[in-house]
């Protein structure tokens, strides 16, 4: 009778369901299967001592506690096993006829069943609490984790670092899966794919991921016993690139999509066990790191739009100036020689004189400009590496006065220098810093009064040591504070009280050149102004630590004696004098 | 070191320069752009030299030997000869004073030029008044280059108000006596026998303080702000002792 019920209960649907069961146990059930009968075994031994005590009625229930027991520890499988077990004991050892698995009495088979369903459902609802609560742990890691990685995403700096950190942390997530190496590949302009990062586990510094373009997408390969698999990285723009694992075999049950299910033989290790679980959090991993990448993609190609609109913009604004500020003297040029090398014209000398002073000025002026595109374009190509040597500020400025006023630019203006005595060296192309200073005080020259005072200042702040250019001028509007640093940038509407002429010329490049100058020597270049009482422009060099503090010794006097070799010639004194 | 420290050549033409008028002075322009050599024999022509004009190295230097000039012009960027090698194939057998030209940002070049015997240097693009004042500067040095160059200066120079007194080893200003120490003394005295004309940092670290500070420029330039604030009127706008920007240091000729 025993042997039919079993026989009926093994092809029962409530047995398939068990076997779904077991084989769908979070956890390995073999413990629980071993402490199954032993827990049985034990609550028998309890009851028999019970029974021979005093008679309990349903002292049966005594089974139960073991059955819950096994299901919140171990799941399904076992307390299934311990309700089976519970039966048969109970009705072999206590339901006579005793010691035979025939009831006598038909009222024990109630008993009996309802011991069995008790157990059964008992087990059950147990073992589906326990299994939501597992889900819900396991559901909260994973939005921890994919919360971690969108916040890597979003506060990646640079694609490099964004790549790095995605390797990086597939590695970190997967090790229990089995995942000990990672490398993501993108397209090349080719088409073929190249590793541009790359991460593995801490201690396995060996390198088994191969990128192969050739390998067929998603076969993993065995290579001196590392699995290795590659999972494409698909948007809906198509295949971004891909990513390839390598580690433990149970690493193709990650991507099961990619890698078809070879025959499941061998035992299920703990790590193939997590794989399976990981599955779809990989897959979300995937998802992910495509829109990252395609995101990436998208944001450097908008980026060279744009800078290239940027660059057809600057170049439009410099054909635009540059074509009129060399045309202009050029014209004045060519009128004026055209003019004088006519032959039936006879020009008196006031008028030779004038025309000969219009292509003296447009000259000056043509090479100024010229000079200054040059500087720029230099600058800008990093061709113009600083010629860097330990220089005094106060020759620099000295120097740029004297050029400015050689070539008559001073005018009537006054000029103060204020700086101490004793200036530190520093580290600077001369001739740039020169350029620099020349141009802010040509703008302060060009923007306020003859006969007013520019001054400039120079000062130890710290660090570094500031320059300043003051001028008395119209000063600057406070919403072009910035903008006048730009390349071709030149102030609005900037009109002089004090002339009747039109505003300066220039080609808005001084200050951009003064600005890419400052920079290349790593100090910084501002302005201040209230409008109408003048501006200051102030730029830094940072002072190095490691400058030269000694200084030259002082000679022997012994060439003190020496008197001069021969006596000069009164005619030679003469001349020197 | 420097071909200006020897006894000049018996070559130099300081004397025919005495006896001939400045203002007809030879002048010989070796440059390859034809515009810059006939605006510049248009230029001197005009203020009364004799002008002659080469546009290689090599004829260049030919035409120094045959012509023998008063001053040469010298381009440093020739098809043919690099310009500091025409110097230093000049300066091996005559003193005559080289005036190089050259554009902006060469400064290198410009350095080793003078280092190889050449007396002053003029930034293309220069005004014609700029040039002749050289020149006149240049030929007045050869008209008192009798013998070695340090004596040439005289045993007083006199600068605006700043005067060297060598034979007494005196430094005045405004006629009142600023006491150099010896270092600085030296310094000076240097720059007035090589009055008017540039002075490299090798060449004056070279000569005051010997071979080993060669190198030593940015203590030159610390050292000579030191000097300016005992000689200058205005050490921040320096009227003498006037630098000359990665090259080294003048001292200027009264006007």
């Amino acid at each position: 009778m025993a042997q039919s019920l079993s026989h009926r209960l093994t092809h029962s649907a409530l047995w398939q369901s068990l076997r779904v069961w077991l084989t769908e146990s979070p956890r390995s059930g073999a413990p629980g299967y071993l402490l199954a009968p032993v827990g049985v075994a034990v609550a028998t031994i309890v009851i028999g001592l019970t029974e021979s005590a005093a008679r309990i009625s349903d002292v049966s229930l005594l089974y139960l506690p073991v059955v819950l027991w096994l299901a919140m520890r171990y799941g399904r499988g076992p307390a299934i096993l311990a309700s089976v077990l519970a039966f048969f004991s109970y009705d072999f050892f206590f339901i006579p006829p005793l010691h035979l698995l025939t009831v006598g009495e038909p009222s024990e088979w109630l008993s009996l069943f309802a011991l069995l369903a008790t157990a059964l459902a008992l087990g059950h609802l147990t073992a589906v609490v326990r299994a939501r609560a597992h889900e819900a742990e396991e559901s909260q890691r994973r939005t921890d984790i994919l919360y971690r990685l969108a916040q890597l995403i979003a506060t990646a700096t640079t694609d490099q670092q964004l790549y790095d950190a995605l390797t990086q942390q597939i590695v970190s997530v997967f090790a229990p899966s089995g995942v000990h190496a990672c490398a993501l590949l993108l397209p090349e302009q080719t088409g073929a794919h190249q590793i541009i990062a790359f991460a593995y586990e801490q201690g396995y510094d060996s390198c088994p991921v191969d990128a192969q373009p050739g390998e067929a997408s998603g076969r993993p390969t065995a290579r001196d016993q590392h699995t290795i698999v590659r999972t494409p990285l698909k948007t809906t723009r198509g295949v971004v690139g891909s990513l390839l694992l390598s580690g433990a075999p149970a690493i193709r049950l990650l991507a099961p999509d990619t890698a078809p299910a070879t025959g499941d033989t061998a035992p299920a290790t703990g790590q193939e066990a997590h794989a399976r679980e990981q599955a779809p959090l990989f897959a979300a991993f995937c998802d992910q790191i495509a829109l990252a990448i395609d995101r990436a993609a998208l944001a450097s190609e908008a980026m060279r739009a744009a800078a290239l609109r940027e660059s057809d913009r600057l170049k439009d604004s410099l054909l635009g100036s540059v074509t009129h500020d060399l045309r202009t003297p050029l014209a004045a040029i060519k009128a004026a020689t055209s003019s004088l090398l006519q032959n039936d014209v006879a020009w008196d000398a006031q008028e030779r004189r004038e025309l000969l002073g219009s292509i003296d000025v447009s000259t000056d002026r043509l090479n100024h400009l010229v000079g200054n595109l040059l500087d720029l374009s230099r600058l800008e190509a990093g061709v113009a590496q600083p010629d860097l040597d330990w220089r005094l500020m106060s020759d620099v400025i000295a120097s740029t006065l004297d050029q400015l006023e050689l070539s008559g630019q001073l005018g009537r203006h006054t000029v103060r220098i204020e700086e101490p005595d004793e200036l530190p060296l520093v580290l600077m192309d001369q001739e740039q810093i020169q350029q620099a200073l020349t141009n802010l005080i040509e703008n302060a020259l060009k923007y306020s009064p003859e006969g007013s005072e520019i001054r400039i200042q120079t000062r130890v702040v710290d660090d570094e040591l500031c320059v300043a250019v003051i001028d008395q001028g119209i000063g600057i509007p406070p919403r072009e504070i910035t903008a006048i640093f730009d390349k071709f940038y030149r102030v609005q509407q900037a009109r002089l009280p004090w002339s009747r002429k039109r505003p300066p010329i220039g080609t808005g490049l001084g200050l951009a050149i003064c600005a890419a100058i400052v920079k290349a020597h790593g100090g910084r270049i501002w302005a201040e102004s209230e409008p109408g009482h003048g501006a200051t422009l102030t730029f830094t060099l940072p002072l190095a630590t490691d400058r030269p503090q000694g200084g030259l010794p002082e000679i022997a006097a012994s060439a003190e004696t020496a008197p001069p070799a021969t006596p000069a010639t009164p005619e030679a004194r003469e001349a020197a004098v | 070191m420097s071909a200006q420290d020897e006894p000049a050549s018996l070559l130099g033409a300081g004397g025919e320069v005495g006896r001939r008028k400045a203002a007809g002075a030879r002048v010989l322009v070796i440059d390859d752009e034809p515009e810059i050599g006939r605006a510049v024999r248009l230029g001197l022509q005009s203020a009364g030299f004799a002008v002659e004009w080469e546009d290689r190295g090599q004829a260049g230097i030919e035409r120094v030997a045959q012509w023998r000039p008063d001053v040469i012009l010298l381009d440093l960027s020739l098809p043919d000869l690099d310009g500091v090698e025409v110097c230093k194939r000049l300066r091996s057998w005559t003193q005559t004073p080289i005036i190089v030209l050259s554009v902006r940002a060469h400064e290198a070049d410009k350095v080793a030029a003078l280092e190889q015997g050449a007396d002053d240097y003029l930034t293309k693009p220069f005004g014609m008044g700029e040039l002749i004042a050289r020149i006149r500067v240049a030929l007045r040095h050869t008209a008192q280059s009798t013998g070695a160059a340090e004596d040439a200066a005289g045993a007083l120079v006199r600068v605006g108000a700043l005067e060297l007194d060598l034979e007494r080893r005196l430094v005045m200003v405004e006629g009142s006596e600023v006491h150099l120490t010896p270092t600085e003394y030296e310094v000076l005295k240097y720059l007035a026998a090589h009055l008017g004309k540039v002075v490299t940092h090798r060449m004056l670290l070279h000569a005051v303080w010997g071979p080993s500070y060669e190198a030593e420029a940015h203590y030159l330039r610390v050292f000579i702000n030191q000097l300016r604030r005992k000689v200058e009127p205005d050490p921040s706008r320096p009227r003498y002792l006037i630098t000359e920007p990665g090259i080294g240091y003048r001292l200027r000729e009264a006007e």
